[in-house]
């Protein structure tokens, strides 16, 4: 029933450009080319206007995180051929997200290189948001939705204030979920080709490489395989899905188990000690338990974009009730739940996973709730009148469906644009990493022998000291090496007084491990520069091995 | 060097073992692949006239029954000739026996060569054809009755020169290699012969194959003195240009049995690659048209040879990149074939799962095991073949060693249908 009304209302769109191309005059040859595709123009325009917004003061905004600094990190120690980390590689994550990072990181160098290694990296984040973009519109056809309703999922995973800051960052999420789209789109391709199933199963395990939560949403990529495929060939297909799926992530397992990583022992990394460790990380706290961790997490979200969590989550869960969108409900409210669990680990990235199937959500829904209104009980009236003066006046104005539809398209419009707009315009212009730049052209210009010097930095400044000419690893050290990673610790025989810089920032502040060699090295030093207050504050502290302080 | 021979090694398996998955998926690929792989629907007004050659070598217990089934054909124009050989006594007393009992239907020729083998058998009666296409079938085949009727709207609907129709042995639960040697036919001639005929090159199959008459008069039938005459016949035809059809209907496939001990499948391999060089030696795919064309008969006709080593060339493989200390990388690559291959295995599962359903037979969890476990042992028998066809070729022996069929497919069909 749904498919049917679908197919009807895609001829009736398709209908006038094959009458204009047969009756009137030959058009010139371009209006005839992008009439011939609609959708590609579509595409071309959303993308354009989604990586202008994205790109407009990327380095500045949001503040460069420790995160981003670790994957670039890592990013640069397999285009140098370190291996698959800037310290021994501990299968934190599966190492597809960065080594995808390592390849696009030749766009950066096109531009201006600055003094802030993350910031100017984050250009490399465009063509994957531009991808990403494409896809949500493409999967929003593919599950039958109409071009506006697809652009307005585009436009809602490419626009939203939320979107805007997360995609911007250098997280493995955002290339995840690319990986994860294109599966959806390749696995309810019209074709119904074993093919393009099997290349759904490898661009999900690409996706899961890339940032292994990924994995949750594999059910409902399944159910999409069995949507997109004929049921002579269903049985293929499927396994021909699972099959590429898994011996593709089975990869991973085998590079532990060559190098003898496997399993957990003395003296080694491993992937089940990675894995035990993940599982058993301290959890965030219950999300909606006011003052958890995880509730701060959602609470922050929910400042970039009330709009896009609230109507996404009642969307997600409609949208079960609608046959052809439940594949991607299904994706959106395990991640949903996922994220809900008591007591999970909850990363503030996490959200960049569930976007799409947000905005996927949303289009569908309100595309379905439109269609409901244009044509359920066409014959009768819409609400009943009573016989009053004031609902005569009104009955003479003509107030037809199409005005219904287009009225509350306007209200919605209406609220959600100006603030839209606000966050957009805050992540076009704010300048939240001035402290990092100045810090950064600090060292550069005012510590004489970089080579020879020990600097403890976070990772979003690590980058930058490799970049000046410090010792990677050793002479630029990663603050939490300096006490976990016998590597390093060992190059230090008298603690922390073999170390003659540390820079101090919010996220060393912060760190509760409570680094003993760190620790005692701040202890042991003088400020030699600072730069902005408070919170995000950065203080360039040298310290001083005779054994004074602050 | 060690590295970069292991990593151009497994890179060229992994393109083989892709490759061969591919073609063997071709069927599959979409909805409509697999609906045109079917017969059509014959329309009732058989127009061409069918010649129906039985070679039969001391094949008296199993060819009464043929021939008999033959003739329950739905077909109207239609004759069937029985070859047999002058030193063979106890075939001939059955063959002429059925031809006094159908007179105008059956008929007998006689192959007086010296040393026999099947083309000889089927040149000798050749001449004797009346039909306007030539059908061959082997002495143990269950031919379905309507299959000369789909054949004949075949030919005329799609205008063919040839038509090559299913085989299927059936015996999978008769042994290990049974059931692997099931599924080969099952993959080859579900899918993989549609690419072929799709593709225009294709190594015909050695019966339910039909080729208009004044076709094969006009190349002199089939090759002598070549150990796959079907596979000849096929390369010559489709070097010349002429159109072949392929159509697989479960209902409508030919029943076939497997060899009954794995010294006659590993002989009957041994002949069936030893032909696969000499077509190959042949020349004749050189004639083909276009490059993509000659490229794929080449791969093929040596697929057997690159197939049955491939195992064993991972497994080297992954023991030199293990012992030898490569890099990481390259032991990964090392390990890359594997990946076609397993997903090769698990498509083979879905195949058997899909014979079954098919061919309504009772598979069990049991078969599964067995179609996984014997699969490497299946392989060493084809590389064993391999390397003895090879070896023959080079040595010159050039006889034919028939496969000795003992019936198995008719109690099979029987428990079967109980």
């Amino acid at each position: 029933m749904d498919a049917m009304t679908v197919v009807i209302e895609q001829r009736t769109e398709q209908d006038p450009n094959e009458f204009e191309e047969a009756v009137a005059p030959a058009p010139a040859r371009l209006t005839r080319f992008l009439a011939g595709h609609i959708d590609a123009v579509i595409v071309v325009a959303l993308v354009i206007a989604i990586v202008a917004v994205q790109a407009v003061n990327i380095g500045n905004f949001p503040t460069v995180s420790d995160d981003e600094g670790t994957y670039l990190a890592q990013a640069w120690a397999i285009q140098h051929g370190h291996g698959l980390a800037h310290y021994s590689y501990w299968y934190d994550h599966p190492p597809l997200g960065w080594i995808q990072i390592a390849m696009l990181s030749w766009i950066p160098a096109l531009f201006d290189h600055g003094s802030q290694v993350v910031m100017h990296a984050r250009v490399i984040m465009l063509p994957v948001t531009a991808a990403g973009s494409a896809l949500v519109y493409l999967l929003a056809r593919r599950l039958d939705l109409p071009r506006w309703a697809a652009a307005l999922a585009t436009v809602v995973f490419g626009l939203s204030p939320l979107s805007v800051t997360m995609q911007r960052e250098i997280y493995l999420d955002n290339f995840a979920v690319v990986w994860m789209l294109a599966a959806f789109v390749l696995a309810l391709s019209p074709r119904r080709h074993l093919w393009h199933h099997i290349a759904a199963g490898l661009c999900a395990a690409v996706s899961v490489l890339s940032k292994e939560t990924m994995v949750v949403v594999a059910p409902a990529l399944l159910m999409a395989v069995w949507r997109g495929s004929d049921r002579a060939t269903r049985k293929f297909s499927m396994v021909g899905f699972a099959a590429a799926f898994s011996l593709i992530g089975v990869q991973y397992v085998l590079y532990a188990v060559l190098k003898g990583e496997l399993l957990p022992g003395a003296n080694h990394n491993s992937l089940i000690g990675a894995v035990q460790y993940q599982l058993g990380r301290g959890g965030s706290g219950f999300i909606l338990q006011r003052g958890s961790v995880s509730n701060m997490t959602m609470h922050w979200w929910l400042v970039r974009d009330p709009i896009l969590i609230y109507a996404g989550a009642i969307a997600s869960v409609v949208a079960l009730a609608v046959r052809r969108l439940r594949p991607i409900a299904v994706a959106s409210v395990i991640l949903l739940v996922v994220a809900a669990r008591p007591n999970g680990y909850l990363p503030a990235m996490y959200v960049i996973q569930v976007i799409p199937f947000l905005a996927l959500a949303v289009a569908g829904v309100v595309h379905a709730g439109v269609r409901a209104v244009l044509t359920v009980g066409a014959h009768r009236r819409l609400v009943p009148r009573p016989d009053n003066r004031f609902f005569r006046i009104l009955s003479r104005v003509r107030f037809g469906r199409r005005d219904l539809v287009a009225f509350a398209a306007v209200i919605a419009v209406g609220l959600v644009a100006p603030f839209w707009e606000t966050g957009d315009e805050t992540a076009d212009t704010s300048t939240t990493n001035d402290n990092y730049v100045a810090a950064s052209a600090w060292v550069k210009a005012n510590i004489a022998d970089p080579a020879h010097t020990r600097i403890v930095v976070d990772d979003a400044l690590w980058p930058d000291m490799v970049d000046d000419g410090f010792q990677p690893g050793l002479g630029a050290i990663w603050f939490y090496k300096v006490d976990l990673d016998p590597a390093v610790t060992k190059t230090l025989p008298h603690g922390w007084r073999d170390l003659d810089y540390v820079v101090s920032t919010s996220i060393i502040r912060q760190d509760p491990n409570g680094l003993p060699i760190v620790r005692a090295a701040m202890t042991h030093s003088k400020v030699v520069a600072t730069f902005g207050a408070g919170d995000q504050q950065i203080q360039i502290l040298r310290v001083d091995r005779t054994g004074g302080g602050q | 060097m060690v590295s970069t021979l292991i990593v151009l090694c497994s890179l060229a398996l992994f393109a083989v073992a892709v490759f061969t998955l591919w073609w063997m998926l071709h069927a599959w690929r979409t909805p409509e692949t697999l609906a045109a792989t079917r017969f059509a629907d014959p329309d009732g007004t058989g127009a061409l006239s069918f010649s129906l050659l039985v070679p039969a070598r001391h094949e008296q217990e199993v060819l009464e029954h043929t021939v008999l089934r033959l003739l329950e054909s739905s077909h109207t124009d239609y004759e069937v000739i029985v070859i047999v050989g002058h030193d063979d006594p106890d075939t001939a007393a059955v063959a002429h026996r059925l031809a006094a009992a159908h007179p105008g239907l059956v008929s007998v020729v006689t192959d007086t060569h010296e040393k026999k083998n099947k083309p000889k058998a089927l040149n000798s009666a050749l001449p004797h054809c009346r039909g306007d296409v030539v059908g061959v079938f082997d002495a143990e085949d269950q031919v379905h009755p309507d299959l000369l009727a789909h054949v004949d709207h075949a030919f005329r609907d799609t205008e063919a020169d040839v038509v090559q129709g299913g085989v299927q042995l059936i015996n999978f639960h008769s042994s290990w290699y049974s059931l692997r040697n099931c599924l080969e036919y099952f993959f080859w001639f579900r899918s993989r012969l549609h690419l072929h005929a799709a593709k225009g090159f294709i190594p015909l199959g050695g019966n339910t194959v039909f080729v208009r008459t004044p076709l094969l008069r006009a190349n002199d039938g089939w090759d002598a003195d070549c150990l796959a005459e079907d596979c000849d016949l096929g390369v010559r035809l489709s070097s010349q240009g002429a159109k072949v059809v392929v159509a697989y209907d479960s209902e409508m496939v030919t029943k076939e049995e497997t060899p009954g001990s794995v010294v006659s499948l590993f002989k009957q391999r041994t002949r069936w690659n030893q032909g696969f060089l000499q077509v190959y030696r042949k020349q004749d795919w050189k004639r083909l048209p276009t490059f993509r064309q000659r490229l794929l008969a080449r791969y093929t006709l040596v697929t057997p040879f690159i197939q049955a080593f491939s195992g064993l060339l991972i497994l080297v493989g992954i023991a030199i990149a293990i012992f030898s200390q490569v890099s990481i990388v390259v032991a990964l690559v090392s390990f890359s074939p594997l990946i076609p291959m397993t997903a090769t295995f698990a498509f083979e599962v879905v195949g058997l799962h899909d014979f079954g359903k098919q061919y309504q037979l009772h598979v069990t969890f049991v078969h599964y095991a067995k179609l996984i476990i014997g699969g490497p042992f299946y392989q060493l028998i084809l590389a064993g073949a391999a390397l003895r066809a090879v070896w023959r070729e080079m040595r010159g022996r050039k006889d034919w060693e028939l496969t000795k069929h003992v019936g198995a497919h008719l109690v099979s069909e029987v428990e079967a249908t109980s």
